[in-house]
């Protein structure tokens, strides 16, 4: 298998963009990308792209995506598809580009995402945002998207005695990182009582506990390990990548308090990387609602099951702890363009281990191992991804 | 807008909607519910003979739905009654089945307690009223 880099990396803002389609944004996050290429690239070099889409513009483009926004920025003619696992459809773009590069068969392949939310009302928006769970069962009890997490969060809770504060320590901890980020959707500290205290949405969440609907489009150029230091002296490199599936209906699986499909993912990315969650430095991980960011720190071994909470509260996955997670704002406050999150952890991270961070309060120093985590809807997919900084 | 469980996709289930018609498989005798094409326990079996389930269960995990995130077609339930509480039930026969309570106690419930299934309207749409089981707590008297 061949090594794989992440050369160039880009993203617009995430936000609120009325006056951008997908291929605006699509477009925007593709030039940054190129800029950032330190000595620059040929685009026609350029032999592939695997785009994560949820909705293709709101559902407004009926079908092949990835050609129409490829055509925008000057590729008409290279092999161009999109990719969907509901939310982690950016996670699946990056995997199968990488695995593209890994297998010889391309040098220079585009893994990006993008999604358009804030065009939709909100009515039609939670019928489609349903759409990520099982339909027939979970849809037909009334249950939203929320609602399944909610029932993690509880049985968690009477599992592990993990208190509702808990919860909110995800809210507050991923708000405050999100303020100095300049990408992030969301840059406003919110206190404990703020959090504690939102309107409800599905108990024992309240609307501080979920993320927000988002338009935002990240861009990623993955390259041949052998190549990458013609295009960079900084690459990024993709150590391991995993991705594995689970029962879509929550009530299929044996346990709703950790996501089998991260855990899978998870030991797949740390083999090929021949490292240990020992040996992460800092991670983004996929917080769409703030159960499963505590989830989320058993699946991929940072504590045993049933301590996620217990490493939260002693600070350990803060900026200044031992293991930051989410130091971009994750889900929550970066914000959460269905399409383009998985993506856009990557930019963060290739950012971070370039020590490009761009505000210097929000830089994490000496790090030399990263991961993202990205999920689709309740856990149906999860893909998972081991970096390290190649200027050492 | 178009029904979001269209009328042919709700009628294919009726067996499970109003029977709780579970699958009994042929190779290694769990139940499985809803049906699969292999069974998901053995993940062998392909054969299955129909069981009804006894509706008998308790809680596994709850939530309450709020009146503004609920489904569009939920909303003028959710507008009705503010909120309405979905449940995990973990049914005797082994199965899990996700479902609205009905009229929980005030005094509140919790996981672990008893509930039985009761059949009940679940919302209209397209001029279809749609049929399916709720929970309430078991031997109360409704
Ligand atoms: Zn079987």
């Amino acid at each position: 298998m061949e090594g794989v880099a992440i050369i160039g990396a880009g993203q617009t803002k995430y936000g609120d963009y009325p006056n951008k389609g997908v291929k605006e944004l699509f477009a925007e996050a593709y030039l940054e990308m190129l800029q950032s290429i330190d000595q620059g690239l040929e685009p026609q070099q350029i032999q592939a792209a695997y785009i994560g889409c949820l909705s293709s513009g709101s559902g407004f483009q009926l079908g092949q995506l990835a050609p129409l926004l490829m055509g925008h920025v000057g590729l008409p003619n290279v092999n161009a598809v999109r990719i969907e696992n509901a939310c982690a459809s950016g996670g699946y773009a990056l995997y199968n580009a990488a695995c593209a590069v890994a297998s010889g068969k391309y040098d220079l392949v585009i893994a990006a995402g993008v999604e358009k939310m804030r065009d939709v009302s909100s009515s039609k928006g939670r019928y489609w945002l349903g759409v990520s769970g099982d339909t027939e069962y979970e849809r037909l009890a009334g249950s939203t998207f929320a609602g399944i997490y909610a029932l993690m969060a509880a049985r968690y809770m009477y599992d592990y005695g993990m208190k509702r504060e808990h919860l909110s320590m995800v809210a507050v901890k991923n708000h405050r990182n999100a303020v100095a980020n300049p990408k992030a959707q969301f840059r406003k500290e919110i206190t404990m009582e703020q959090a504690l205290k939102g309107v409800p949405v599905a108990h024992p969440f309240n609307v501080w506990d979920c993320s927000p609907t988002t338009d935002g489009a990240a861009v990623v150029l993955l390259c041949n390990a052998k190549l990458a230091k013609d295009f960079t002296d900084k690459p990024v490199y993709l150590r391991g990548f995993g991705a594995a599936s689970d029962y879509l209906a929550i009530h299929d699986r044996n346990s709703i308090t950790s996501l089998a499909a991260t855990r899978k993912a998870a030991a797949e990315a740390y083999k090929q990387a021949g490292v240990g969650p020992k040996d992460i430095n800092f991670a983004e991980v996929h917080d769409c609602f703030t159960i499963a960011e505590i989830m989320a720190y058993g699946d991929l071994g940072f504590c045993e099951e049933g301590r996620g909470h217990i490493l939260l509260e002693e600070g350990y996955t803060r900026p200044d702890g031992k293991l930051p997670v989410n130091a971009s704002g994750g889900l929550k406050a970066k914000g959460h363009p269905i399409g383009a999150t998985g993506c856009g952890m990557a930019v963060e991270i290739f950012k971070q281990l370039r020590d490009e961070a761009q505000e210097p309060s929000r830089q994490i120093k000496n790090a030399r191992f990263a991961l993202s985590h990205n999920v689709g809807g309740s856990g149906g997919t999860a893909a998972v991804f081991v970096y390290q900084r190649g200027d050492e | 807008m178009g029904a979001h469980i269209s009328i042919p996709m709700y009628q294919r289930a009726v067996a499970q909607r109003y029977r709780l018609v579970g699958q009994k498989c042929t190779k290694c005798g769990k139940i499985n519910f809803p049906p699969k094409a292999v069974c998901k326990y053995c993940q062998a079996g392909n054969e299955f003979e129909n069981v009804s389930l006894s509706g008998k269960g308790k809680i596994y995990s709850k939530t309450v739905i709020a009146g503004g995130g609920a489904p569009p077609e939920f909303a003028e339930e959710a507008k009705c009654k503010g909120s309405y509480p979905v449940a995990i039930v973990e049914l005797d026969e082994g199965p899990r089945i996700i479902a609205q309570l009905v009229n929980p106690p005030e005094e509140g419930y919790s996981i672990g307690m008893p509930v039985e299934a009761v059949f009940r309207k679940i919302y209209e749409e397209e001029g279809v009223i749609r049929y399916g089981f709720k929970f309430r707590m078991a031997a109360q008297s409704v």
